[in-house]
């Protein structure tokens, strides 16, 4: 019997690599939005983000965003629907651009800034929660 | 005349036709047009990674010329080497790349 294969190209587990955040949040960038959705936020430089929340009592079910097609900024709100999901929504709000930079190396420099807009957008969308929201079916806007 | 290069193949696009033609040439001030900027697609990024021979004689030359380098930021994000870059050099897309050139138009763009 063979043991199977555990490097990246066979491993089940995700990696949390910009390439590969990217990836997943080039999907979820296509979904639809969740019930509570945020204004849109941008950047001088034209880039955009909108996140959307699904609660399951005070935490996140679930995080959805639109933001605009440049790739680090793609890969930041990816690492943030992932990172928060499970979070107690008010401690998410304390969620900062350098947290989001920490836990994701390998961005080039320039480009960090990104983990700004991403998190504005994340509180955007965070505002939106109304004191006792109850928990949503599926989550999604009807 | 005012050129941009693109580099999108990777076969000997860099270790040849840029190693040995035309950045010899640029160093030598015989290359015969001003050239703009150049961006990397795929493969080719590797030679704006710290440490490359090829790329450290790139960027000397761009320095002194005000010559634009940028690697395309999905190639590199996909090759774990966006922070390994030489200093100063950035990445992008072609937003990026458009809006870099903007200041100083080439006036043809040759892709490679």
């Amino acid at each position: 019997m063979t043991a199977a294969c555990r490097e990246a190209c066979c491993s089940v587990a995700p990696r949390f690599t910009v390439a590969e955040l990217f990836e997943r949040g080039y999907r979820r960038n296509r979904a639809e939005p969740l019930a509570l959705e945020g204004e849109t936020v941008a950047d001088a430089e034209g880039n955009s983000a909108r996140f959307s929340v699904a609660l399951d009592g005070d935490r996140i079910a679930e995080l959805r965003f639109r933001a605009s097609s440049c790739t680090t900024l793609v890969a930041y709100s990816e690492a943030l629907a992932e990172l928060l999901a499970g979070f107690d929504a008010t401690m998410a709000t304390q969620y900062a651009p350098q947290d989001l930079i920490a836990a994701l190396p390998g961005v080039h420099p320039l480009k960090q800034s990104r983990a700004v807009l991403a998190v504005a957008a994340l509180r955007a969308a965070l505002l939106k929660i109304p004191s006792n929201e109850p928990i949503l079916e599926g989550g999604v806007a009807r | 005349m005012k050129v941009a290069y693109i580099f999108a193949t990777s076969r000997h696009t860099v270790s040849y036709v840029l190693g040995k033609m035309i950045l010899p040439q640029l160093e030598e001030n015989r290359h015969g047009v001003d050239v703009a900027g150049m961006f990397f697609f795929e493969d080719n990024n590797y030679v704006l990674v710290k440490g490359n021979p090829t790329g450290e004689r790139l960027v000397k030359v761009a320095k002194a010329r005000g010559m634009l380098l940028m690697g395309c930021d999905q190639c590199c994000y996909e090759r774990e080497i966006a922070d390994k870059l030489f200093d100063g050099v950035p990445i992008g897309c072609f937003p990026d790349l458009y809006k870099a050139l903007s200041g100083n138009m080439p006036d043809q763009v040759i892709t490679l």
